[in-house]
Order: structure tokens, then sequence, then C-alpha cells
């Protein structure tokens, strides 16, 4: 098998079909990968445009999905941020697939490393199982692992749009397209169901469209914890008084947990030996392990591993490392993304009906090429703009402004093409 | 559910009234109801196994350190392979077992020397009773009574006696005065004691009020608890509210203090809710209760109209994890395994609540006294 040779789409071809590819394939699949991965730093530096999605869990036909939903690899650039197995019926696939991707198309797909891509868990989780099922030996986990133990921790997104290019689409509910900020305006986010059409627009000045009915999700909105978007101009994350004006949307880091008490800088995150199994504790666990909450600094983790951690955490680390978002996953939330703490956060979850059980919708997050600046890629965590952002920070708000963000959310794949197994394996409720 | 799915229980009783439930298997010759009733003989045995499913779940609690229970591998074929459950079924299974366990030990030390009285709808394979006996010893004054169908009844028979633990503790500590003798009936269907009592009976036959109500050993005046752990949720609606109807005011007449204690699924209406319905209705089971009774408020008013009014409380099983169980035993429960489905969790826990209501006859009465301090949510919990 040579990388971009036919073996490679053939492989890619039959792990599409969610077949599994022969053992000794996986084992030049997997060597071919870590001599990939050990090249990448453990922050791996993307370059937008670049579609972001979270935990994916085996749900192979659910990764189809997002593919048509996405765009195809290699027309869609992607950054996975882990989790890529267990709980699903089809983690070998899953992984195998985005494996033969990354080796096929290494520029237009990163992986970085979930709490789940560790022998530990996968071992109760179910891809364990799941392998010695389909091939009657440990030995495929085995070369998984190896894998898992290179990915990258991190990725660092430069070079996003600050502005949307506004979806030439039809709005989902066509009633609502009157609320909706024209197109005269900034546009910051868009929400867009899976057929494509807009079901929410919010401009950068600060109005606000209101939620159509026709979203998937109406019970509460992902963007529940951003209110100063409804504020006056200039009170919160729309302001535009940045020092950094054109179309730059700041860097974004991407993670697949959250932060650690024990990492304030990204070059920090540069300096771990990542090559092992996901530690237990310390910066490598925290950064797959934690998760942002409604409290003030450094909490304890319900998971027993990572920490939980605040607004003024992000709010921070954010400033300190020129960044304008972060953008984990590793959370299930029932509308696919949620942003907090002023959108300087957001969790993205690309794994619809989480389980077969829970109910949710899944989402990916666009960010957009900054055109208007072509050549000139910024510093990633630079400080430009720093100081003036100083003061939106003692006003306890937001830093950097941060890139247009697209959200494409997609349900779960139509029950007949997902090809469940008859026997369900596990009893999924109390009777 | 509308009405026209809802079986025609006064045909498929008369059929079935003393055949018991192997008649059932046979087809019946010029019988018009012959084809519901297959479908229910379906119906009915998807929801017998589901006690399979139950038992295995809490041997996988027994088996990590979750539950101590003795008793429950006597309940799970020897040599089956073990399904060990996921760690949030785990946790869900140790939250539903200590709050009924909580409820029913607060009664029992209330006036711990008067009689009292359990029964269980639906018991299965439950071990509560055995559970309760080795906690208490010989001393205790209660009678417990399990109701379920012969053909669960039977197999629980049979496990008993083929459990040597469990036999000698029947006929050493709960016939301790043999002032009744234990007995099994010749199809292993019945079990009768002093102190524990096995009554093979499919509930929808208590729908008919003219089927005889007495039960062997069952006091009518004795206060007593009654236990449906997801038992009248299989059932339609209008039928649980006769059997609660029967049970409340023929089997156990006014004014005997009684209570019921229920644990259902609760929340069909949000994505997980739907969810859970329509996989467990690609598995054949239904839970029409579930739309009848859709937040713990609509639990609370439904025990209040089926006579318990000295008081109904409720509340999800993620609100019992969180005000019950003790930061210790948090910590103990916690450690037991790495739990990553924390989201999922959640959401499990608030799709089950515990409801507990009671008629005491006065401010002074048994229940009044029992379950006063016990925190329950407030309003749906939402």
């Amino acid at each position: 098998m040579s990388s971009g040779g036919s073996d490679l789409d053939k492989a890619i071809q039959q792990l599409r079909a969610c077949r599994p590819i022969p053992e000794n394939q996986v084992r030049e699949l997997c060597y071919k990968a870590r001599e990939l991965l050990i090249e990448e730093g453990n922050v791996v530096g993307v370059d937008a445009p670049v579609t972001i999605c979270g935990d994916i869990h085996g749900q192979f036909h659910d990764l189809m999905e997002l593919f048509r939903v996405g765009g195809d690899v290699p027309d869609t650039n992607y950054l996975f941020m882990g989790d890529f197995v267990d709980r699903g019926f089809y983690s070998l696939e899953s992984f195998l697939l985005l494996l033969c991707l990354k080796v096929r198309y290494p520029d237009r797909i990163t992986l970085i490393r979930g709490n789940h891509e560790s022998r530990q868990i996968t071992t109760v989780y179910g891809f364990y199982d799941e392998c010695l099922r389909k091939y009657g030996s440990a030995n495929v986990w085995r070369y998984c692992c190896e894998v898992f133990d290179y990915l990258a921790l991190g990725a660092l997104v430069t070079g996003t749009a600050t502005n949307l290019e506004p979806s030439e689409a039809p709005f989902a509910d066509p009633s609502s397209q009157a609320s909706m900020p024209g197109l005269d305006q900034d546009i910051e986010i868009e929400t867009l169901n899976s057929n494509g059409e807009i079901m929410f627009r919010f401009a950068r000045n600060g109005e606000v469209s209101q939620p159509s009915q026709a979203a998937s999700a109406p019970s509460s909105s992902p963007l529940v914890d951003t209110p100063s978007r409804t504020g006056p101009s200039g009170t919160g994350a729309t302001s535009s008084s940045n020092g950094s004006r054109g179309n730059d949307g700041g860097a974004v880091l991407c993670v697949h947990g959250g932060l650690s008490p024990l990492i304030d800088t990204i070059d920090k995150i540069r300096l771990l030996d990542r090559k092992q199994e996901v530690p237990h504790e310390g910066a490598m666990c925290d950064l797959l392990w934690s998760d942002p909450d409604e409290i003030d600094g450094w909490g304890l983790s319900p998971r027993g591993a990572g920490f939980l951690f605040g607004a003024d955490i992000v709010k921070c680390f954010n400033h300190k490392n020129d960044l304008s978002l972060i953008a984990r996953a590793h959370q299930l939330v029932m509308e696919g993304f949620k942003e907090m703490f002023d959108s300087t956060i957001v969790t993205v979850w690309s794994a619809p009906n989480y389980c077969y059980r829970c109910g949710n919708v899944a989402a990916i997050l666009e960010l957009g090429e900054d055109g208007s600046n072509a050549g000139f890629v910024r510093r990633a965590n630079g400080d430009a703009g720093r100081k003036q952002n100083s003061v939106l920070m003692e006003r306890g708000e937001r830093g950097r402004e941060g890139p247009g963000r697209r959200y494409r959310v997609f349900e779960a794949a139509p029950q007949d093409s997902r090809g469940m197994p008859a026997k369900k394996p596990v009893a999924d409720y109390f009777l | 559910m509308s009405t026209s799915e809802i079986p025609n229980l006064k045909s498929l009783l008369s059929s079935r009234r003393g055949g018991g439930f192997q008649s059932r298997r046979g087809r019946g010759h010029n019988n018009p109801g012959a084809s519901t009733e297959n479908i229910e003989a379906v119906k009915d045995s998807v929801v017998q196994s589901t006690d399979h499913d139950a038992a295995t779940s809490r041997l996988s609690c027994v088996e990590l350190g979750y539950l101590d229970d003795p008793f429950a591998a006597a309940f799970v074929t020897p040599g089956e392979p073990m399904s060990r459950r996921l760690p949030l079924l785990n946790r869900g299974t140790y939250v539903r077992t200590t709050a009924i366990d909580h409820l029913i030990e607060k009664f029992l030390s209330t006036s711990p020397s008067s009689p009292k009285q359990i029964i269980s709808l639906g018991a299965g394979t439950d071990t509560r009773f055995f559970r309760i006996l080795s906690r208490h010893g010989a001393s205790i004054n209660l009678v417990y009574h399990e109701f379920d169908f012969p053909a669960i009844t039977s197999s629980k028979v049979g496990a008993i006696e083929r459990s040597p633990t469990l036999s000698s503790l029947l006929t050493t500590t709960t016939n301790p005065t043999n002032a009744i003798r234990l007995e099994i009936s010749d199809d292993k269907t019945r079990l009768t004691s002093e102190r524990y009592n096995i009554h093979p009976i499919d509930l929808r036959s208590l729908v008919d009020t003219n089927t005889p109500t007495t039960f062997p050993n069952l006091s009518k005046t004795t206060p007593t608890i009654l236990l449906s752990e997801c038992c009248l949720t299989y059932l339609p609606s209008a039928t649980a509210t006769s059997i609660l109807h029967t049970l409340v005011t023929t089997i156990l007449p006014p004014p005997t203090p009684c209570s019921l204690i229920l644990y259902e699924p609760i929340n069909p209406h949000d994505a997980f809710g739907r969810t859970m319905i329509s996989n467990l209705a690609s598995r054949n089971i239904y839970l029409p209760t579930l739309t009848t009774y859709p937040t713990i408020s609509s639990q609370r008013r439904r025990l209040k109209d089926a006579g318990f009014e000295g008081g109904q409380r409720a509340a999800d099983t993620g609100f019992i994890w969180k005000e019950w169980v003790g930061e210790r035993e948090k910590e103990r429960v916690g450690a037991l395994e790495m739990l990553d489905e924390f989201e999922e969790l959640e959401l499990l826990l608030g799709h089950y609540c515990v409801v507990w209501g009671w008629r005491d006859g006065g401010p002074d009465g048994a229940f009044t006294r029992a379950w006063e301090g016990i925190e329950e949510q407030v309003g749906d919990g939402a």
C-alpha cells in the first residue's frame, strides 16, 4: 500500500462501504500513519478554511452523513477533534477510514486525540471488543492504539475570516427571513440544516435574529450563553474597535476536552511528551478530559479526570495566547453545538442520536478563509491587537473579534441505511 | 394510545381465567379474540423478558461493587455469559435500587415491632425480600408478597429451590414459628410461607372485580407498601388504574394504611424521550402509562387520584443521586468505574422517577412518620 497509490484508494473504497480491511493492510496503514503523525507537533498548525468536527464514536453511517453535509475529502478540509472510537457499532471502520484519508490527503485532514483514543478507555467502551470480534485477535486494536499515541493533542487554526460569506441558500422557514439580518450586514454566525437551508443568521453588529421554529432543536438555543450579543453595539462580542481590523478572525485553538491548570500558554502544550498512553493526570490528561462550566476558576471534574474551568480561565487564556476562540468537543450537547462565555469557547458535537439513544442532533463548524488579506498570514498567538483588548478584558468582556462561524446541523443517518446489528449488544434502558 | 389499540381485556380475561399462562399458548379454536390474544401473548413474553434484563443489570452492579446483594446471582442462569453493563447503566441501577431501599427502610424502621406488609407487583426475580431479611433478621414483623405471571414465578420458585442459600433462609428465617407451613405448589408457581409469598397472577385479572381477591397470608388490615418497579408502566393506563383501584379498595380496603412506590420512566416528549419510545418499540416494548403521566407532577396527581391522599411525592433519579446519596457514598460509587458518559447519564437519570404516595388515616400514621423528612423534587424539576 503506497501513499496516494491505488491500494490506499481501494482501502478507502472498501471502508466507505463499511467493510473492514484485512489485518495486514491495517498494520501497514497504521505504520504509515505513525510516520506521518510523528512529524506533526503537539499542536498542529491548520490554515482556514477548515471544517471542525467533534466526537464521532464509531457511528459510521453518521460520519457518512457528516461528509454528505460538510463536503467530501479532499474537497473540504477537515479537523476532527478526537473520540473516533467507542460506543458506536463501527469504531473500527470509522477510525480506519479517517486514518486512510489522513494518509491519502495529509494536508486536507487533521486528526487530534480524544480521551477515548486510549488503551484503557477502549477496553471498557467497546473498541477493544469490536476489534476482537471482527478480527479474532487484539492485533488490530494494538496497531490502532499505537497510532493513538502519535495523534496531536491540539490544533491551531489561523487565517480565519471575521465575517462569513453569507450562504446563498433558501431559508428553512421562509417567513423567518424578514427577521434575519440582511446581506448588507457583516454576518458572524450562520446555522444551516442538513439540506443547506438557513435556520438562523446573526449579524456582527449586535442584531439578533430569533431562531426560527424550523430549528430542529427548539427547546433551548445553543447560543444561550451569549447574552451580550443582544446588547447595544460595543458592549460585548460585537466590538469592532479591535486594533487588527481587516477581516482576520484570529487564531482558534482546537482541543478535545479543554484547558489545564498546568498550561497557561500554547507553547507549554508544545513542550509535552505526547507519545504515550493518556496519563491519569497532568496536562496531557487535562487537555483531553476537562470541561468548561459555569464556575469561577477551576473545579473538580465529576468525570474523575481533568478539571472544570470557568469563563475567567477561558478569557484569560485566550487573551494571553491571542486566541479568538477555543473549539472543543467531549460533551454531548443536544443541539450539536454550544457557545459559552461570550462566544470565547464552543463545544462541537458530531455524533447525532448519540449511542442510538440520546435523540440529539449533531453539528460541524465551518471557519472561512480570510480572503481580504491574501498572502498575509498573521502570526499565530502573536500580540497584535492585544493592547486594545486588555481594556475590554478589564470590563469583563470578550477579547478578540472571533471568526465568522457557520454551523451545519444534521440528524442521524436514516435508519435503513444504518445496518444496525439485529441483536443489541447492551441493555439500553432500565426495564 | 388510541382507544382502538387498547385490547379488549374482558374477552381476553374470560378465555384465560382458570387456564393460567400455559393454556394461552394453545390456539383457541372458535375464539374470536384469538389473533389479538396471540399478539398479546407475544407482548406478554416480551414484558416478561424485561425481568431477565433487570436481573442481569442487578448482577452487573453487584459484581462491580455498586450493590451488596449476595442473592442476585441465584436468579441468573449459571453459565450464562456475563454481560457487564456500561458504567452509566450500573449507576442508574444503583440509584433506582438504593432509592427504593431507602423508602422501604424508613417504613420498616418506623415502629419496628408493629406488623407490616409489602406487595411487590411484577416482582420478577427481585431479591429485595431476601436482602431485607438478611439485614433485619428473623425478628422483623413483615410479610412480603410478590405478584407476577406464572411463567415468571415458576422460574423464581425453581431458582429458590435450587439455591441452598435461599432455601435455607426460607426454611429457617422466613418461617421462624412454623405457624404457617412453607409450601410450594406442585406446578412450582406458588410459594407460601409465614414471611414470604409468591403469588402467580396476571395482574390484569385484578381489573375484573369478580376475580377472587384474597391471597394466602395477605392481610387486609396491615399497613402495606405496594411496589411497582417498572411494572404497571407496561399496561394500558386504564388497566393500571383499575388494578390500583382493586388493590386499594378491595384487597386493602380503607382505612388500612397503604402506600404506593412507583419507579417509572418520564419525560417522553423531549428528544431523549422520543428516542426511548421508538427504540423500545423496536424491541416490542411499549410503555402506555408514560404518555399518560409524562411528568413528575402528573405522577403526583395520579397518586392523589388513586386515593393516596396522605401525600404524593416524586423525584427523578438524577435528583435522587444528587440529593439522597451522601457525599461519601457518592465518592465510593464514583470510584468503582471510570464514567465518561456524563451528559448521557444525566439525560438517562432525568428520564426515570421514583414516586411515592400514601393513605394513612391521620397525621400519626406510619407512612407520614416514615417519610416525612424525605426530600422530593420541586415542580417538574426542569
